[in-house]
């Protein structure tokens, strides 16, 4: 019996010819977003290298370290990063490095090509969260109430079929029907990556299927929200509406409302705000400097050679002070804006939560590696590399560049011919993504509201089945 | 065939509705096996009440509906197995074909034996045009839905068959095969309680007749005292009476 109901559901979903042709559409759009992102993978390798190549070239032929300018270090592609792009088209993919300074990121996607900004990438995520998510609904708002509409539901109860066993047959039919045939555009989809020779560490294979198996998690809680509500009205018409208007609240409207209201619950100070800070203080140190350096007194005016490095040695004292309260302060407000965008963004994605289709975005962007983790990752490496390269000038040069550009050099009058500078001395820069157990760590709460909701709904639409009106 | 037990039971049936709608006032029959009782009645009487009784749809606030002696709302498993059911306006399964909706809802009854020749005999018997019997029914007309309806209901091979204005929506000539398909079913012992609009019909085929007005079953005649009556004119003068008592 519990057979045969399943069976029924998966022919009659599976069989209709509405099931024919969404299936065929979902279909073609996995494939599309695996193939677009292996290519747009592919595309941004090339450039990747080129860039770099191009950074190397410019070092060409200069004899001396520090006339190095507008050295650069780019954010290497990852396949994932373009499949479920996240904010991966936003970021800067470039930093110039200088030693000493803030870094800032440039050349976003986005940036460059305007144009793919205004209706965003047809990637994986936004398969699932849009087009897959409406495919559960329109599979599964009339399932039960459709069914009393076409008079079956009576038809069948005028047999020997327990409540329970009926609608959990249901259940699972339509999970069966519905949530499994997307298993094979997905397993060709990764195949494809493979065909098109995309290299996908073991690291990132287990991410993927990760974010698969979310993807079919958050259609599942489509699915069984759409039979709990179909178990909870009488006509398909009403469960239709209902559905429409919470997939338009979870899809669009919760994300943003959380972000604006998170925006207004907390303020963080602007880069603009932060950057007239340091403005002023720095005009001040400056005033205070050069009121100190009027007041210069040579112990002793009859040796210039003494008074000279008497000078430069309280230049490079006020330098150094002057540079020390500007880290100061810069790391200060820093850290405040960082504080408060932590305390603004955990605000904005606890209330985004509330949506399956936030959490899946969440919890999908954290697993390819372009959360706003990102931009983090990508300026903590920054950092790092900035410091590498202070370091390796100072071992060629001796000049240390995270002090103050107040450089007396004395030209040694080399007879020699200058030497070529060797680029590929310079420090390599890389970017590492989190391990997968730390990223598994972080999405793992959210996975776990996605299987919750599945678990909540399920559960409703058995309770709301065994009181449901089978007349 | 008037001897032997009860297969549908009233007793006592009444059935009150959440917004205190008296739909049925302690109504009592019993239809035996063999035996055909047709329910007449205006819109809003209680035949479909009393029909959502039988099949467990509802509780009874009072008094029971049994089918070979199981009240309904004690062990409704039980009592469906016995019960076959032809409800008004079924559409069945679009998406599947006639032999499918067939074949489906055979199982669900229990009945796992039939073949496919079975499932086209049968819809021959109902009079579905033989082109149809593997179309899809997304296309059928009401009325060979209702068919594919009834085939149901007789592949169930129940005692007990419940038909809910089977009539409605067949033609003249699928009405007129329809009450000799009733009397075919009688006749293999079966025992029918169908409610009805059609005074005509019901006085040609029913072996007792009941009149409901407003939750009361308030006329029940065995065809041999219908005899000679005018079955329309009789239906008329109960309803008027009653609302005369009641008024
Ligand atoms: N769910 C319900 N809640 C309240 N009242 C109801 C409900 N279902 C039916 N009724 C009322 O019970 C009474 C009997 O209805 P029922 O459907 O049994 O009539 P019927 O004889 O089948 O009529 P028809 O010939 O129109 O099919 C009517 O007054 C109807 O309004
Ligand atoms: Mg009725």
């Amino acid at each position: 019996m519990f057979r045969l109901l399943i069976e029924k559901e998966l022919r009659e979903i599976i069989g209709s010819t509405k099931f024919a042709v969404s299936f065929g559409v979902c279909s073609i759009l996995i494939l599309l977003a695996f193939y677009l992102g292996a290519a747009n993978y592919l595309a941004s390798v090339a450039q990747y290298n080129a860039a770099r190549a191009e950074n190397l070239r410019q070092l060409e032929g200069l004899t001396d370290w520090l006339a190095v300018r507008d050295y650069r270090i780019f954010l290497p592609p990852r396949p994932l990063t373009t499949l479920v792009s996240g904010i991966a088209n936003d970021v800067g993919r470039t930093i110039e490095i200088n030693g000493r300074g803030d870094l800032v990121a440039h050349d976003s996607r986005y940036g460059d090509e305007p144009i793919y900004a205004i209706f965003r990438f047809l990637d994986l995520d936004f398969v699932f969260q849009i087009v897959l998510s409406l495919f559960a609904i329109v599979f599964a708002y009339d399932s039960i109430n459709g069914e009393k509409e076409r008079g079956t539901l009576r038809l069948t109860f005028a047999n020997a079929v327990p409540k329970a066993h009926y609608i959990l047959a249901k259940l699972i039919g339509s999970y069966a029907a519905l949530a499994v045939p997307l298993l094979i555009p997905l397993a060709l989809g990764s195949l494809l990556l493979v065909v098109m020779g995309i290299p996908l560490s073991s690291n990132e294979w287990m991410r993927l299927g990760v974010i698969i198996a979310t993807g079919i998690a958050y259609v599942g809680v489509f699915l069984t929200l759409s039979i709990l509500l179909s178990s909870l009205t009488q006509r398909s018409s009403t469960s239709f509406l209902m559905l429409l208007v919470i997939w338009v609240m979870s899809v669009i409207i919760v994300p943003r409302g959380a972000v604006l209201l998170a925006g207004r619950a907390v303020s963080v100070p602007t880069i603009e705000e932060n950057n007239a800070k340091k403005g002023k203080l720095n005009a001040q140190l400056w005033r205070e400097d050069r009121e100190a350096m009027t007041k210069f007194q040579p112990s002793s005016s009859s040796d210039p050679q003494r008074m000279a490095s008497e000078f430069q040695k309280l230049m490079q004292e006020m330098a150094d002070k002057r540079d020390a309260r500007m880290k100061q302060l810069s790391d200060r407000l820093n850290e405040e804006r960082t504080n408060a965008q932590q305390v603004q963004r955990g605000l904005a994605f606890g209330i985004a939560r509330v949506s399956p289709a936030a959490t899946f975005a969440l919890a999908t962007t954290a697993l390819a590696g372009t959360s706003l983790d990102l931009e983090y990752l990508f300026r903590d490496a920054a950092l790092a590399y900035q410091q590498a390269y202070a370091g390796f000038m100072f071992k060629k040069t001796g000049v240390n560049l995270s002090r103050g550009m107040i450089i007396m050099r004395t030209e040694s009058g080399d007879p020699e011919k200058p030497k070529s500078i060797n680029a590929n001395e310079l420090p390599v820069f890389t970017y590492s993504e989190r391990g997968v157990s730390e990223v598994m760590q972080a999405v793992l709460p959210d996975i776990g509201l996605l299987l919750l909701y599945n678990v909540l709904f399920f559960a409703g639409a058995f309770v709301a089945f065994l009181r449901y009106d089978l007349r | 065939m008037e001897s032997g037990q009860p297969v549908f039971e009233a007793i006592g049936l009444t059935k009150k509705y959440e917004d205190e709608t008296l739909a049925l006032d302690h109504v009592s029959f019993s239809v035996r096996a063999g035996e055909i009782f047709a329910m007449l009645g205006g819109n809003g009487a209680g035949k479909t009440t009393t029909i959502n009784l039988f099949l467990n749809f509802i509780e009874p606030t009072e008094g029971e509906a049994r089918i070979n002696g199981i009240a309904s709302h004690k062990d409704p498993l039980t009592a469906k197995r016995n019960v076959a059911f032809v409800s008004e306006n079924v559409m069945l399964y679009p998406n599947f074909t006639a032999l499918q909706n067939l074949d489906y809802f055979s199982r669900l009854g229990g009945k796992t034996q039939y073949s496919k020749e079975n499932y086209h005999a049968v819809l021959r018997r109902v009079g579905l045009q033989e082109e149809a019997h593997t179309k899809r029914l997304r296309g059928f007309s009401k009325g060979m839905r209702q068919k594919c309806g009834i085939a149901i209901a007789i592949l169930k091979d129940a005692p007990a068959i419940l038909l809910d204005e089977p009539t409605s929506g067949l033609d003249p000539q699928a009405g007129f095969e329809f009450i000799e398909l009733l009397r075919s079913l009688r006749d293999d012992g079966k025992s029918i309680l169908m409610s009805t609009h059609d005074i005509f019909r019901a006085k040609e085929v029913a072996d007792v007749v009941g009149i409901m007005n407003r939750g009361k079953l308030i006329m029940q005649k065995h065809a041999a005292e219908l005899a000679g009556h005018d079955l329309e004119e009789l239906y008329m003068k109960y309803i008027a009476g009653h609302i005369r008592d009641a008024a």
